[in-house]
This record gives C-alpha cells, structure tokens and sequence, in this order.
C-alpha cells in the first residue's frame, strides 16, 4: 500500500520509494528512507495534494507523486 | 579577499542572516542561463558572502542546487556559513554531511536556537562541533542573538582551524540519515514534552475543508485592496498627477520662449517618459510588501497547497496563482513575482500568462467603447472581456505547457514551514531591493520607448507636426490593411493600436485626437458592435505595454520577450478574427 491509502492521521513506516529518480532522490534526500515513520497529517481542501508529516517537518505532495510512496502498517 | 558561501535549507532564516551580515551593501543579480537570484554582499572590506540559493540537497537535479554545486566545485568559496534550523537538525544536517564533501572549512549556524530552548530541547554544539567536524555557532537570528559572534568568527578566520578532513563519504541517503541520528542521539536531549505547536492551531484554521478558499480570498482582496485602491493606486495617481498638473505647466511656463520642439521635446517626451516610469513605482512598493509578507510569514505555501489542483490545469503549481490575479491589477508587478515561483517552468510559463489576465490599463479603453457600442450590457460585455482573458490563459497555458515545456512537469514538493512573524528589516530590505531594480533596470527601457513613441507621433521628414501627419500616422496608414479582416480598418485605430504599447489607457487619449470631437459621436462611423468588440478583444490580448514587455526582458531575457510578444500579436489576431466574424453573423441574425 501507498501513503495514498492512509487515513488521516494516520502513521506508517516507509517500506520503498517508486517511480522516476528525480522523485526518489529528492524524497530520500529529505529523508524519506527505508524504515521512517510517516503520518498522512492531511488533505487540501480539494483532496489533493496531501500533507505528510515525517521527522518532525510538514510536506506537501501531490497524490500522483506520493502515491510512489509505499509504506506498511506499524 | 575571502568568500564564504551562504548555504542552507529553505525557511532557515539564511536571508535573515545574509541581511544582517552584509547590510545594505548587497547587491542582486541572476546566475548565469538561469533564472535564479544571486545575492552577493559585503561584510566589512574583504570578505565577500554569496548568498546560494536555499536548497535541501545538492544531487537531486534542481536548477538551484546545480548552481550552488558548480559554484563550490569551482573552488569559489573559502568558507562555507551552513545555516540550519536547530528545531529539525535531523534534515538539515543532510546537506551538511553533503558539504563536508567539498573539504571547505563549515561553520554550522545553529539558528532559531530561542525556539529549542522554548521547547526544552538541549544542544551540546561542542559535541555536535567534534562529531561534524566543524564549528558549530548556536543563534537566534531574528532575535539578533549571536550574529556578533558569526561576524567575528568570519573576520578573524578561527574557522580555518577546525579540521575538515572528510570522513563523511556516505554511500547513501539511507546511510547519512543513519549518521545524523547517531550524532543527535548524542548530541540533542529533549526534556520537553510534545504540545500542539502554534502552526498546527493556525492551520487546522486555514488548511480547513470550508475556510481555506475564503480566507484565501480575503488575504488576497487585502493585499488587492492595499495595493490598487487603499495605498499603492491613490500614491501613483498622486504622483502622476503632480507631474501633469504641477510640473508640466511649470516647465511649460518657464519654457514659453524656447523653440517649440525642444518644448514638446522636454514636455511630451522626457518628463511624460519619467512620469510614465514613476507612476509605476509605489504600485510595485506597496505589491511587494505584501507578497513578501505573505512569504515570509509562511502562508505562501499554504496557499500553493490549497490551489494546486486548480492551477495544475493549466501547467502551473498553486503558487503561481498568486502572480496571475496581481496581473489584474497590472503585469509588472504580476511578472516580477513569478520570481517567487519553485521552479524555472512555473516562473516562465507564468510570465507569459500574466499578461493576459486583464489589468487596470485596459478598463479606460473597454468603458469608451462598451458605453457606446453595448450601452444596455455594460457589466456583461465588460465581465466577458475579463472572462475571456481568463479562459485564453487557460487554453494557451495547457498549449504552452506541451508545446514549450515538454517533460518539464516537476514533482510539487513543498515544505509547509512553521508560522513566523516576518522581520520587519527584511521586509523592507526586500521591497526596497525591488523597487530599486524596477527603477534603475526597467526604467531606462520604459522611458526610452516613451520618448521614442513621442518622436514618432511628433516629427515626420519636415520636422515637428501634429500626430495626424507624423511618422506615426505613415506607420498607421502601412499596417492598417491588416487589421481590415478584425473589423476596424481605419488607420486611426491602427496608430492607437501602436500609441497602446506604450500604456494601454493612452489608446483612449489617441483615438481622440485623431477622431477628433466627441468620441461617443463619432465612433460609430468608424466601428459596428461587432468591430468594436473585436477592437477590445484585441486591446485585450496584443502586445502588452512597453513596461511589461521591459521586466519580462529584465527577468527571463530577449528570447521569453520576443515569444511574448509574437504570441499576443497572433493570438490577439486570431481571436479578434473570430469573435469579428461570429459577432457579424450574430448580429446578422438579429
């Protein structure tokens, strides 16, 4: 599953990173690797982009983006 | 001469700093190709500190960190000033580690250091020092604490004694987030315990499902309200004003007795040109101070959050909203924001939108004709104008966006900072800043152009005459062919046509000299509804003002003008062509 399937307020650990490399590496740059626990804090008022709270800062995505995101239950 | 190099993630205070250590004596350029600011400075006679652009990463393929990666592996920088955001040292020490790599000397600037204390949070920088293998320097930069201590230790150079060996040469992202945790665990004791921070309180408010769009818009009318109607506006009226009513009939007096032309020359050219350069001043002033607000009190990206999906549509992130709705106002200011866009695709494709988006210049010319052509629709005519504009942005957005752009769609990544109080210094350094460049590097172009389309409506071959017989009214006579398929032929209309690039209101003042009489008399001897419509749908969309077509060429060049300018002529055209005849024919039905 995707950070996409997560409910709001939800939290997850992030299992791998899909999609192109520009994506990828600025994610993992920003720390988004293997094992980080990640909480979907909330959506935008139309249902995308969402925001993902990970090591204490705040990133907005669009869902087409995080849903490259996959992540698995604590 | 040392060069320290300026670097750090986003919202880390760096400008903050840049500001408080160099001063005034700064001075703003682009990097070279790009579209990126390059701020460079003073501190003091020989040290030079180049602002980089605020980045999180230096591989990951942005224009911004492929400026600040050249600059570093040129060997430019002798130190290295990392700014970090003390409250998240577990991202920002990422691009540390990343700069470890160049073997330049790093002071770490621990900022915000007010804030971790206020939430019980310990930092031992000398163990933090030792483990990095830099000099760690904890301050709080808005409260001006500590910036003494970064001045001195720049100026005496005690820098170059920490030890930058590197040892950091991490074979991954994985691996250098493992590194940072290790050295917070050792570094970093938290006493405090978890409360809801100020900015989730503000945005569960302004991200909320049912508030977020009108408190969006509300922001928006203020900073609208401030800039065309409560402060920037009345200032700019007042100065023109001052121009026309006091010192034009003042030099014109003290002139009486010099030669005519030099008159009109010093008069109609020069000071209508600076005039026409200086009305513009306060608008952009007042403008900026609210966008930089908005940016720096970190509400910006929440509303690129909230209007990405829309925005999207038409190739642009949310961001750029904020541009196209000040271009209703006027495009100069609406094009020097794109500045603030993410990304080069967004701030180009912006800048050609912008001026489509209808702006205030154009509102004389629409009353004039829709008072007279369509006295019983006013405000739907009108509002189909504004409307049209809108939707042409929309269409010639997505056009552009496949067509110029191709796979240059970029990923939104944005971080939401925390809410902040700007800094009032800042603030006002900004705005100045802009105001200075729009004078010094718009102003020469706009007041040029302005003395020429005075000579031009001057002067033909026996020397001064009146506009009906000058080089102008020659050039009007030669074009007016083309405009016969939109409906308005006469070469009146074509030279206001070419007066409207110098501002599009003075398209008005011209027709009326060349008509002559009452304009509400004579205009429907020249123009049917359907022409006249035609006639605003191409005021609408042609060539936008020498004073937009000057910032879009100080900001992204010869080449994005003369796209922008070629592709209003033909768009201009081609709708006027079609709305001619589809008005004919309707008209023709009634």
């Amino acid at each position: 599953m995707s950070i996409n399937d997560l409910k709001i307020g939800q939290c997850a650990i992030i299992d791998t990173i899909a999609g192109d490399t520009r994506l990828t590496k600025r994610l993992m740059a920003l720390g988004y690797t293997k094992g980080t626990k990640v909480m979907l804090k909330t959506a935008a008022p139309l249902g995308d982009p969402v925001i993902i709270n990970l090591r204490g800062f705040n990133l907005a995505l669009r869902k087409k983006d995080a849903k490259n995101i996959k992540v698995r239950e604590l | 001469m040392i060069t320290a190099a300026l670097l750090g993630n986003p919202n880390t205070g760096k400008t903050t700093l840049f500001n408080a250590l160099t001063g005034l004596n700064q001075y703003v350029g682009n990097w070279a190709g790009v579209t990126i600011e390059k701020k460079e400075g003073y501190m003091g006679k020989g040290i030079r500190i180049v602002d980089l652009p605020g980045i999180y990463a230096l591989d990951t393929y942005s224009n911004e960190e492929k400026v600040s990666k050249q600059f570093l592996t040129d060997g430019n920088a002798d130190v290295i000033i990392n700014i970090v955001d003390a409250s998240n040292l577990e991202r920002n020490l990422y691009l540390t580690l990343q700069l470890k790599e160049f073997n330049i000397p790093i002071i770490l600037v621990l900022n915000m250091m007010d804030v971790v204390k206020s939430r019980g949070i310990n930092i031992d920088c000398e163990a933090l020092s030792k483990s990095l293998g830099v000099t760690a320097i904890p301050i709080s930069a808005s409260k001006r604490i500590g910036i003494d201590k970064v001045k001195e230790l720049i100026s005496e150079g005690a820098f170059f004694k920490t030890s930058s060996e590197n040892g950091f040469h991490l074979s991954g992202e994985k691996e250098a987030y493992a590194f940072i945790d290790e050295v917070l665990k050792k570094c970093v004791k938290s006493s405090g315990k978890k409360q809801i921070s100020m900015t989730d309180k503000i945005d569960k408010i302004v991200l909320n499902k049912y508030l977020a769009y009108p408190i969006f818009f509300l922001i928006l009318f203020i900073i609208f309200g401030f800039t065309f109607s409560w402060v920037g506006q009345p200032l700019s009226d007042y100065l023109d004003s001052f121009v026309q009513d006091g010192i034009v009939p003042w030099v014109s007096m003290l002139m009486s007795n010099s030669k005519p032309w030099f008159k009109s020359l010093i008069v109609d050219g020069v000071i209508n040109g600076v005039g026409s350069v200086i009305v513009f001043f306060p608008v952009i002033i007042t403008l900026f101070l609210g966008i930089s607000f908005l940016e720096d009190c970190g509400y910006m990206a929440r509303a690129a959050f909230i209007m990405d999906r829309i925005m999207r549509k038409m190739g642009l992130s949310g961001k750029a909203f904020i541009p196209l709705v000040v271009g209703f106002g006027c495009s100069v200011p609406g094009i020097m924001s794109t500045r603030t866009l993410e990304s080069e695709k967004d701030r180009k494709l912006a800048a050609l939108l912008v001026p489509l988006m209808s702006c205030n210049a154009r509102l004389p010319v629409y009353a004039l004709f829709i008072s007279v052509f369509f006295p019983k629709n006013q405000t739907l005519v009108l509002f189909s104008l504004y409307i049209l504009g809108i939707i042409t942005a929309f269409i010639v957005g997505i056009i552009f966006d496949k067509a110029l752009f191709v796979n240059k769609e970029e990923p939104l990544i944005i971080e939401l900072p925390e809410y902040k109080l700007p800094e009032f210094k800042d603030l006002m350094l900004h705005t100045w800043k802009k105001g200075e460049s729009f004078l010094k590097k718009m102003g020469t172009v706009i007041f040029s152009a302005s003395v020429i389309i005075w000579f031009l409506s001057s002067f033909n071959l026996s020397g001064l005459t009146d506009i009906n017989t000058s080089f102008l009214s020659i050039i009007g006579r030669f074009i007016s062919p083309v405009f016969k398929p939109l409906g308005f032929s006469s070469w009146q209309a074509s030279v206001a046509l070419l007066t409207g690039f110098a501002a599009k209101e003075v398209v008005v003042g011209t027709l009326g000299v060349l008509y002559g009489g009452n304009l509400k008399n004579v205009l429907p001897s020249y123009f049917t509804p359907a022409s006249a419509y035609s006639f605003l749908v191409f005021v609408l969309l042609y060539v936008p003002c020498i004073a937009t077509v000057a910032t879009i060429k100080k900001e992204y060049g010869k080449k994005m003008m003369a796209i922008s300018i070629t592709y209003q002529v033909v768009l201009a055209w081609v709708m006027s062509f079609l709305f001619y005849h589809i008005g004919s024919f309707i008209s023709g039905l009634v």
